[in-house]
């Protein structure tokens, strides 16, 4: 297909191949005159610009010559690094080689010729340049002169060998393009001649005896050094022949085809396959030279073409000079003329003046340019396609960080007989080795549940403070007791700080202004609660002042004293008392300073003065620890939260793990975590996250650190999901359930890490990862790509059933690991629902005809996931919400149960928090009262030392939460010592001594020591199933403020009636009420008593029954969930529906009609409360199920 | 790191030109100068062949495969001029579609991103690409770009579906408005970024670099950033990427990534637009000029090189 053109009768040369933009340089053809019959003579260089698609080439320089050219070639020495310059030589008519530098012909055209020489005495018509040494070129004319030019040392040429005899025209000579050293010439007359510059002698001689050659080209072989190939202008003998000196005798192959004399050949470089030729005849072939084919023909003009060359740049491209003036630049891949020159036609129209180089106006007549009869010509490709197209290598990507890659041969071995082996390899791409091991370690660590050790690695391994700081907070999550030793990590340890205390309260009973240690403010606070509650209780029994109240430590009130009834402050306090007017009496306190009176006095004064006298006595005290104590005392860690220097985080969060109520735990952490936040430091960041790992809060944990860190990086994301995952991993242990983060951005995270381990190859393990319930068309779409890959190999494609029965059977595997991911001890692992739940998408496996498409209307697409909120925590009777839940520990696994302050977070991450348990009486949330009248109201100066001690000796935790003991006598206090501090703490931390003689031994091993602390049977702690008194109420979350304790708080009455010098004893009565209520509580209720025989019977049947593993141990786990309902039997707290479901169930099952049984068990479960039977009756029916399989 | 699992035995009686798995990673087509299109199962490290294409006349440059929520189609591209687009229907390969509107060598083809459709990119020696759209019901829409590469186009490769002005993908109920954008590269040494508007498909950016042939291009996938990158690889050895961060996309720069002594045929994004392999006709590695990537690994067996960004 032409590309370019232009009007030029000249001589051509193509840059070098190196050389970039391409040009083509044209020289004034000697002998040959246009119509104009102009004698200049100029050599031009244009600029093959292919991104235009006009036919103009465009000048870049000219210089006139004065001579016309018989031969020109564009070599590379000289030719610039960047591919520009180079060396233009021409040899023109009378005998002078001309060398041209085409750079400076394209700036200026002054002294562009670099080198002359007429030292041949002809016409030069061969020109030829060494294809390894640049600098050396071949030259030939009349008289059998051939010059071997050194370009570095232009005048003095050297001959090959002696001038051949007789004397004859060189018209071309050509070096070989293998050997550097050989050079061949050859003569119109038809011989050729090689010549060897080493021995610099002619070496062969080839002549067809014919006789009519005239040679008018000569071509070595581009690949093989010992052929050439010889064109015969004589129109008799129209040939190219092809010759290898190995034989030189006769030609090794005839190519016939053209009629008339060739004028002109070229070989392509690119591709040996590829021989042109152009002749008399007017055509310009291409041959296959290997085979003697003409592969394609170019359309051409009417004209003989004098010159053909092939591009050395683009392959693709080939430029002819003919003798009707033109210079056309033509590409053998084909194409559409019509398109090409619709579009250029305006452009040629518009830009005619400049298409009339010589100004004769004749030249090129407008009509010329868009030629009918052309425009629809669809001028095909080469036959063959040539090599420069046939992609050798290729190296291309697959999913999951495959990739696919084939190399072929470099030289196909036509000879050999064997077949070459085509083969293509898939390869596995990693690229982050270090992320794949740390993912490794965390899949363990996650799969076998070793998260202690994890962290522990992870703290050892830690490569900054602050990265060590985030594992010790995650690992404390996963220890007991977590509240305390977060309050340790942040430097704040009970022991040390009670010693502290102890030792400073040896020296003086002030121990204030001794510095702003947070423990120190905790035991001041405890006091100045103490006044408070102090005040509840006697607002309760007589709004006065009682003779056995507080001043114990006191003179007696009975002994005389003057009451002081003069002017000055105390007379005036005196009197406003007398009158019983308390305010005016606080006020004059407070005016006087006095404060512990004015709070004494307050407190008599109701609970509404109080608060004011708190109020104004903090307002009043402006040292640095006031605000803390007005916290405490206010209960509005808000405040602290919201406006402590930040500083001083650490006490603030400190604050907040000791007192915080567990529904606002959560909530203060990130309060603070959200300020530390926003101060945008890498310091505060890390900071924050603390803050969020203490509440628990996982999507702020991720915003915050996302936010500060890096983690689109491979490894920050690893750093990101580690912590993540641990941290949910903590929450699910506490709560016992697993937990959804509804978060977009750790979703985008979580989906980002599985996108990356993807494209690792850990395709089981993305899976896992992705988060579950995501709608997100890119979560979908990598969801159903990971699972598609992980597909089994279909053996028989054909067998279209059964292979897709195959598919199908394979599509839960991956499924049910990422339950278990998931879901590790989720009690709704079990159920059978979880299999089922893939069902759907074995369904659209095996869907007819087609291979399954996941992309399935999304209607269809959620019920392919385990929608976690279809398995919400188990019933909030039975579970991890409430750490107080004696039923854990029951349930034989009180080790399992963290007792820890984390699981205050749970509220915020499972929405509805802590309803009452169905298994607590009503009148839980108003109970922790109880605890309080007790106490003895210790004005801080009275604080008796030796009540202190033995809580400091304990080292136990306990004595801020003494409120707590005193209201759990049974084993919920071991797990509860201090995770309710919220309920705890109400009853006033001053209460501690009344709880310290039960201390030690409550302390001492943490879990389950109450129990024996409290002498219980142990019966009790072996037995199945402890049932919380009725008149026992555990503290639940959920209590009022300590100021606006609400006295009509039903208390008992001994309680209420205790003297205040006497507080234990009642806890004591109470905690031995305790054992015997239990037992009672224990026996499952007689009629009922046939279920636990059925049922257990039942998975007994079974588990001789079954053989394969996975359903003995789904059995096993049976007998222990089963547990749950036997529990809830003996609370009774089963509806009546239920219970009668039960009984039938259990009826069914007896007569094995297990059908039936499942009837029932669905009418029950669709009727009932979800959370009520969750934890039983999905093991009912996988025990039903199972049983009717079996045929037990 | 690269480790060869597997190994195909293709028993194709020429050369190789293609091989490309499909979306799950589960199949692998080849195709090659034996005229054939050949389809392998290569699920757990086997190669089974499940179909051998005949319908090409000439070498097949290359194979596609579109996207699975259209079926199992394939489509290939071939020296004879021709586009065939092939669909597996009750387990067994057909011609679904073959597409003839070149006049030379069909070099590349390219399915959209699924988003747009089941659309077809192709790229042909004759200089125009064709954009072939699957209308439903047998019908296929033909739009042709004419003298996109004046002497030849060799490679195309579409987009990632984005926004306009979010260049961010946005998932969202109803379809959004995406900008159909592709780029190729030619003979004419150019990358040319197409883009439709108001269905017609127009010359958006014109970026050179190269000193020749322009070999093959490949558009990284989206990885969430609001930045489009372009892989491309010439015949001048080099390799560039070409970065945009405007919204607009009209500021591209180039960065050359290698320079390599021999042709660079092809380039290849990993999924995750993070790694690139580069193949040429030169497996050495010479020390990088460039600054940034360095090889980081080279494929044994193949002479293939993978840069990590």
């Amino acid at each position: 297909m032409r590309l370019k053109e232009i009007q030029r009768t000249a001589h051509q040369a193509w840059s070098p191949a190196g050389h970039h933009p391409m040009y083509l340089a044209l020289g004034t053809a000697a002998q040959q005159l246009d119509a104009s019959f102009n004698t200049t003579a100029a050599l031009e260089i244009f600029e093959m610009d292919f991104s235009q698609p006009s036919l103009d080439m465009q000048l870049k320089g000219s210089l006139k010559t004065p001579n016309r050219l018989h031969s020109i070639v564009w070599v590379n020495f000289g030719m610039g690094a960047d591919g520009s310059g180079g060396r233009l030589i021409g040899g023109s008519e009378n005998g002078i080689l001309t060398v041209y530098n085409p750079d400076i012909i394209m700036s200026s055209g002054a002294d562009a010729v670099v080198g002359q020489s007429d030292k041949h005495t002809g016409p030069i018509r061969a020109l030829d340049f060494n294809p390894f040494q640049s600098n050396l070129l071949a030259s030939g004319a009349n008289d059998s002169e051939i010059y071997i030019w050194d370009l570095n040392n232009f005048s003095s040429p050297m001959t090959p060998g002696a001038k051949t005899q007789p004397v004859e025209d060189i018209s071309v000579v050509s070096w070989n393009r293998q050997v550097q050293h050989i050079l061949a010439s050859a003569n119109p007359s038809g011989k050729a001649v090689v010549w060897d510059l080493r021995k610099n002698e002619p070496i062969i001689k080839i002549s067809d005896h014919s006789n009519r050659m005239h040679c008018s080209g000569m071509l070595w072989h581009p690949d093989v050094a010992t052929q050439l190939v010889l064109a015969s202008e004589d129109d008799r003998l129209p040939v190219i022949q092809m010759w290898d000196l190995r034989f030189a005798t006769s030609p090794l192959k005839v190519l016939e085809n053209h009629t008339r004399g060739i004028l002109s050949i070229s070989w392509s470089q690119a591709d040996s396959e590829l021989l042109l030729s152009s002749a008399k005849d007017n055509r310009i072939l291409c041959w296959n030279p290997n085979t003697g084919e003409v592969i394609y023909e170019l359309a051409t003009t009417n004209q003989w073409c004098f010159d053909v060359q092939w591009c050395p740049r683009n392959p693709a491209l080939l430029s002819t000079a003919s003798f009707d003036g033109k210079i056309t630049v033509y590409s053998v891949m084909g194409g559409s003329l019509k398109a090409q020159q619709q579009s250029t036609a305006d452009q040629i129209s518009s830009s005619f003046d400049t298409m009339d180089p010589f100004g004769t106006g004749q030249v090129l007549p407008p009509l010329q340019v868009p030629h009918p009869t052309v425009q629809d010509t669809i001028v095909p490709p080469l036959k063959k396609p040539p090599k420069w197209m046939r992609r050798p290598v290729g190296a291309s990507f697959g999913f999951g960080g495959k990739l696919i890659s084939f190399e072929n041969p470099k030289v196909p071995p036509m000879q050999s007989p064997q077949p070459i082996p085509r083969q293509v390899f898939l390869s596995q791409v990693t690229t982050e080795t270090e992320f794949l091991q740390r993912s490794k370690e965390l899949q363990a660590a996650l799969q076998s549940g070793s998260f202690n050790s994890y962290c522990q690695t992870k703290i050892q391994n830690a490569r900054s403070d602050a990265e060590q700081d985030i594992w010790k907070f995650l690992l404390v999550n996963f220890e007991d007791e977590a509240r305390v030793k977060f309050l340790k990590l942040l430097g704040f340890s009970k022991d040390d700080i009670e010693k502290k205390i102890s030792k400073c309260l040896g020296k003086s009973f002030h121990p204030n202004g001794y510095g702003v240690d947070a423990k120190d403010l905790a035991e001041k606070m405890q006091l100045l609660t103490t006044e408070r509650t102090e005040d509840v209780a006697d607002a309760r029994t007589s709004g006065s002042v009682s003779p056995s109240d507080f001043f114990s430590q006191t003179p007696n009130e009975n002994s005389n004293f003057q009451i002081p009834v003069s002017c000055d402050t105390d007379g005036l306090i005196s009197q406003a008392l007398l009158v019983g007017n308390f305010e005016g009496a606080v006020d004059l306190c407070l005016n006087d300073g006095r404060y512990p009176e004015a709070i004494l006095l307050s407190i008599s004064g109701g609970e509404e003065l109080l608060k004011k006298t708190q109020q104004k006595y903090l307002l009043k005290q402006k040292n640095s620890i006031s605000m803390l104590i007005s916290s405490v005392v206010t209960q509005n860690w808000r405040d602290i939260v919201q406006s402590c220097d930040l500083d001083n985080w650490k006490e603030a969060l400190a604050a907040l793990l000791t007192y915080a109520h567990p529904e606002d735990f959560a909530c203060l952490c990130d309060i603070l975590g959200g300020r530390l936040e926003n101060e945008k430091t890498e310091k505060c960041c890390l900071q924050a996250c603390l803050c969020y790992i203490c509440s628990g809060n996982i999507e702020r944990l991720v915003e915050c650190w996302t936010s500060h860190r890096d983690s689109s990086s491979p490894l920050g994301l690893e750093d990101l999901v580690e912590k993540v995952m641990m941290l949910r991993k903590s929450i699910e242990r506490l709560r016992n359930c697993e937990v959804a983060v509804q978060s977009p951005i750790l979703a985008e995270k979580l989906t980002c890490y599985a996108g990356i381990l993807a494209a690792e190859g850990s395709l089981t393990t993305a899976m896992t990862y992705l988060p579950e319930n995501s709608d997100q068309p890119g979560i979908r779409m990598l969801r159903d790509r990971l699972f598609n890959a992980q597909t089994e190999a279909v053996q028989n494609r054909a067998g279209g059933s059964t292979s897709k029965t195959a598919t199908a059977a394979q599509v839960p595997a991956p499924k049910a690991q990422v339950m278990s991911q998931y879901q590790p001890s989720a009690p709704v692992q079990q159920q059978p629902p979880v299999p089922s739940v893939f069902t759907p998408v074995s369904a659209a496996n095996t869907g007819p005809g087609m291979r399954p498409s996941p992309f399935l209307p999304s209607a269809t697409r959620p019920s392919m996931r385990p929608s976690y909120p279809q398995h919400p925590a188990p019933a909030p009777g039975f579970h991890p919400h409430q750490p107080f839940q004696p039923q854990l520990i029951a349930t034989g696994r009180p080790a399992a149960f963290p007792p820890a302050g984390p699981s205050l977070p749970a509220a915020n991450l499972s929405g509805p928090p802590l309803q009452p348990p169905s298994s607590t009486p009503g009148g839980l949330p108003s109970m922790p009262s109880p605890g309080v009248p007790p106490t003895t109201f210790m004005p801080p100066t009275s604080l008796p030392s030796s009540l202190m001690s033995p809580t400091s000796q304990t080292g136990a935790p306990l004595p801020l939460y003494p409120g707590s003991l005193q209201n759990q006598p049974g084993p919920p206090v071991a797990s509860g010592s201090y995770a309710p501090p919220g309920s705890g703490y109400p009853q006033g931390g001053p209460g501690a001594p009344a709880v310290n003689p039960y201390q030690p031994p409550l302390v001492a091993p943490p879990p389950t020591g109450p129990q024996e602390g409290w002498n219980d049977p142990p019966t009790v702690r072996g037995g199945p199933r402890k049932k919380i008194p009725d008149n026992y109420t555990p503290p639940a979350p959920i209590t009022a403020p300590v100021m606006g304790f609400p006295v009509e708080a039903p208390q008992p009455h001994d309680h209420a009636q205790v003297p205040p010098g006497a507080p234990q004893e009642p806890s004591m009565q109470l905690l031995q009420q305790l054992p015997t209520e239990r037992v009672e509580q224990k026996e499952i209720p007689a009629e009922h008593m046939i279920l636990k025989t059925t049922f257990d019977s039942l998975v007994q049947r079974c588990q001789l029954a079954a053989r394969d593993p996975q359903t003995k141990r789904k059995l096993d786990d049976s007998a222990k969930r089963l547990g749950h309902l036997y529990d809830k039997l003996r609370e009774q707290s089963l509806s009546q529906n239920i219970l009668n479901g039960l009984h039938e169930i259990s009826c069914c099952v007896a007569s094995q009609n297990y059908q039936r049984g499942l009837e029932v068990h669905t009418q029950v479960v669709s009727s009932s409360n979800f959370s009520e039977i969750s934890a039983f009756m999905p093991i009912l029916k996988v025990v039903m199920t199972i049983a009717n399989k079996l045929g037990v | 790191q690269v480790s060869v699992i597997n190994t195909v035995d293709t028993s194709h009686e020429d050369m190789i030109h293609d091989a490309q798995m499909d979306y799950y990673g589960t199949r692998l087509a080849t195709c090659s100068s034996d005229r054939t299109v050949k389809i392998f199962d290569v699920r757990n490290g086997g190669q089974i062949l499940v179909a051998d294409l005949r319908g090409h006349e000439g070498p097949v440059w290359q194979v596609a495969w579109a996207h699975p929520m259209f079926g199992n189609i394939l489509a290939s591209c071939s020296y004879d001029r021709k586009v065939i687009v092939w669909k597996e229907e009750n387990g067994s390969w057909d011609k679904m579609y073959e597409y003839t509107g070149h006049e030379s060598s069909v070099n590349s083809v390219c399915w959209g991103p699924y988003d747009f459709g089941l659309i077809l990119a192709c790229g042909s020696s004759d200089g125009a690409i064709s954009l072939l759209t699957f209308t439903g019901d047998q019908q296929w829409d033909v739009k042709k770009i004419n003298n996109a590469h004046t002497i030849g186009c060799n490679a195309v490769s579409w987009g990632p579906a984005v926004v306009p002005g979010s260049l961010i993908d946005q998932p969202t109920g109803q379809k959004p408005n995406y900008v159909k954008r592709f780029v190729s590269g030619g003979c004419d040494n150019l990358v040319k970024l197409w883009k439709e508007e108001d269905g017609q498909w127009k010359e958006d950016q014109k970026l050179e670099a190269h000193s020749d042939w322009v070999r093959d291009v490949g558009w990284a996938p989206s990885i969430g950033l609001p930045t489009s990158t372009i892989a491309s690889c010439s015949q001048d050895g080099r390799v560039f990427i070409w970065t945009c961060d405007d919204p607009a996309g009209n500021t591209w720069t180039a960065k050359l990534l290698h320079k390599f002594n021999d042709v660079v045929w092809h380039v290849s994004w990993s999924i995750t637009g993070n790694i690139l392999a580069v193949s040429g006709g030169d497996n050495k590695v010479n020390t990088s000029s460039s600054p940034g990537a360095e090889p980081s690994t080279e494929a044994s067996p193949s002479s293939a090189c993978v840069f990590c960004r």
